[in-house]
């Protein structure tokens, strides 16, 4: 029994984290700018894709194969700065016409991927073994742990970069109000293009990890987008952290749900409860702080 | 003589356009004789039923559900399912699934309208994954994947034939079509618009936020399962694809391409979303890539859509910014956007 939890939470926390950088992506971007990005889950897939690209294709070692793939996510985050951000701020868009914008961006991506890639599902190699070890009674990979791994630092990073540094303050003095932010000396523009660059960072090196784990498509980004949407909801979009729990409790959730009851409504009663917790927490479960804002 | 400012509510506009959408409509059998493209004009006006609840609740009162495509697929499946296992008849099948769709938007309204934008947008579409998740999964009441099978529309003991069902879609259309052009030139219209530019001041002006709210949340519901009903006795058959992300992404286009908080986008709209990818299969593997750029183009070069530039009546007296686009500015500057 204990074993058997132990297994369910291990997998969750892996699902979990990587739900959890998506939703901590998403909420960067949404932090600095406003915009809900729909084109989030694509630098996930672009992440997997590329690594199958660099490291299969062109047989590149991983290190180099990752900087490729940085390279890869970093111009498609530019692309949609200048193409589809930039363009409808300065046509003083509604936020919700810039979703449908970055919806665009996201149709275009996946038409690009699918070019270069085809419809098949490919082999993602993975970067650290697959063989299993022991952790105590547990059995698992390195691959795993290094996504949780890289869950815990991105979450430092971030942490660090937005509380403890002068651009962090910048940053969010931005989202608070980008308009006062700009009198006060702060390129805004460039903070929200940051935002984008960091966020797909994030992203690409999600997806690079996971990969091998979900199997790469170029058509996986809408799902990862839309559970990332979820975690970013359920914790709270305003804030980082809270996205990030929410794709944790996400992970968690699915597990004990697969494991405990029937792993076939697992999916639409994770959408069942977060419904809930809107009605009861109309801005997330750790969403006090935007909720004042307003 | 000074111009008075045009008010941004069509005041008492002329029914004339409308009955001009119907007879095109009414004549569009003559002039296409194969069946191909009956059946892309009968898609035609489904996707322009759906998008008009959608115009309804987004582009006049502001409220984003994406939750459209779930309440298209409800109406779609109660049609199919109450005359199947019921055995109902056809009309008092579209009857009982309008009902149904209205008490379960009423339902799920309740609670969410308290949601703003985002948690809205995503807590509606948490709402259609639900139920695109248990359409394809509650195999024995619904199908699964393969879905149902909808009994033919019967007159007389005949099936009724291709040209005699795009009627009686034309006319659910019109029924449509005048409702929403009614509630537009309305006062009803009026406070739709209120709510949607200004909450507060609506309020405060005496226009009961909520209820309006809830109405129009419940009537867009009823229009996307007319959608689907009228989707249910052309295909014939209603399955779990019917709630998934392209007809959601559809919808979208026709909104943006159409114009959102016009009163005919949702009809150009949905005649360039059906027609377009006819023409796009030329581009073969690019149809995709085409399909987004042409979206993100009309965003950025078109925000009020292909209607928003036929309505505009001062094409030649162009003014720097018509009232709408005064209050969206305004919106956007009180939002920390």
């Amino acid at each position: 029994m204990l074993m058997k939890l132990s297994y369910l939470l291990l997998a969750g926390l892996t699902n979990g984290s990587v739900y959890g950088l998506i939703g901590l992506s998403l909420s960067i971007i949404y932090g600095s700018s406003r915009v809900i990005n729909f084109a989030q889950g694509e630098f996930v897939m672009l992440g997997a894709m590329s690594a199958v690209l660099f490291m299969v294709t062109l047989a590149l070692p991983w290190p180099v194969a990752m900087l490729a793939m940085l390279a890869v996510v970093v111009i498609a985050a530019l692309a949609l700065d200048y193409g589809v951000y930039r363009p409808l701020i300065r046509r003083k868009a509604a936020p919700l016409t810039i979703m449908i914008g970055t919806l665009a961006g996201a149709i275009i991506v996946y038409g690009l991927a699918f070019l270069i890639w085809g419809p098949d599902q490919r082999y993602v190699p993975p970067v650290l073994s697959l063989e299993p070890i022991r952790i105590g009674f547990l059995i698992t990979n390195p691959q795993q742990i290094s996504l949780i791994v890289i869950f815990v630092v991105f979450l430092l990073a971030t942490w660090y970069i937005l509380y403890r540094t002068r651009f962090g303050l910048s940053v969010r003095a931005t989202g608070v109000n980008p308009r006062v932010a700009l009198l006060m000396g702060i390129r805004s523009e460039r903070i929200v293009q940051f935002s984008f660059i960091f966020s797909a960072f994030i992203s690409g090196v999600a997806g690079m990890m996971v990969g091998p784990l979900l199997g790469g498509h170029v058509g996986m980004g809408l799902l990862l987008t839309v559970k990332g949407f979820m975690a970013a909801i359920l914790g709270g979009l305003g804030s980082p952290f809270a996205a990030a729990a929410g794709g944790l409790a996400i992970g968690m959730m699915e597990a004990l749900m697969a494991g405990f009851g029937t792993s076939l409504y697992a999916e639409p009663a994770i959408f069942v409860l977060i419904l809930l917790v809107l009605i009861v927490r109309p801005y997330g479960l750790l969403g006090d702080y935007e909720a004042e804002r307003r | 003589m000074l111009a008075r400012p045009r008010p941004e509510a069509p005041r008492a506009p002329t029914i004339v356009p409308v009955l001009c959408i119907l007879a095109l409509g009414l004549a569009l059998p003559l002039v296409l004789t194969s069946g191909f493209h009956i059946r892309l004009a009968m898609l035609v006006w489904i996707y322009a039923i759906l998008c008009m609840g959608f115009n309804l609740l987004y582009g006049y009162s502001g409220q984003i559900s994406l939750g459209q495509p779930a309440f298209y697929a409800i109406g779609a499946y109660a049609f199919g399912m109450l005359q199947v296992m019921l055995g109902w008849s056809p009309v008092l099948a579209f009857l009982g699934s309008l009902a149904l769709v209205a008490v379960l938007s009423l339902l799920i309204g309740l609670p969410l309208l308290r949601l703003r934008t985002h948690y809205l947008a995503m807590a509606t579409l948490a709402f259609m994954l639900i139920q695109n998740g248990v359409a394809n999964r509650w195999i024995e009441f619904t199908g699964g994947q393969s879905g149902i099978a909808v009994p033919p529309l019967q007159w007389g003991g005949e099936p009724i034939g291709r040209t005699g069902i795009y009627y009686i879609v034309l006319a659910l259309a019109a029924a449509v079509l005048l409702l929403h052009d009614l509630l537009i030139r309305s006062h009803l219209g009026r406070a739709m618009q209120a709510i949607r530019d200004d909450e507060t001041a609506a309020q405060a002006l005496g226009v009961r936020v909520t209820r309006y709210k809830l109405r129009v949340l419940v009537l867009s519901g009823v229009m996307a399962a007319v959608a689907g009903v009228c989707f249910g006795f052309t295909s014939l058959r209603v399955d779990p694809s019917l709630s998934e992300f392209h007809v959601l992404v559809s919808m979208l286009t026709i909104a943006v391409v159409g114009g959102l908080g016009t009163r005919f986008g949702p009809i150009v709209g949905a005649v360039i979303v059906v027609v377009l990818p006819q023409l796009l299969t030329q581009f073969g593997e690019l149809e995709t890539v085409v399909y987004g750029l042409f979206i993100l183009l009309f965003l950025l070069f078109l925000p009020h859509g292909l209607a928003g530039v036929l309505e505009r009546r001062d094409w030649f007296a162009r003014r720097s910014s018509s009232p709408r686009m005064a209050s969206r500015t305004r919106e956007l500057e009180r939002e920390p956007s």
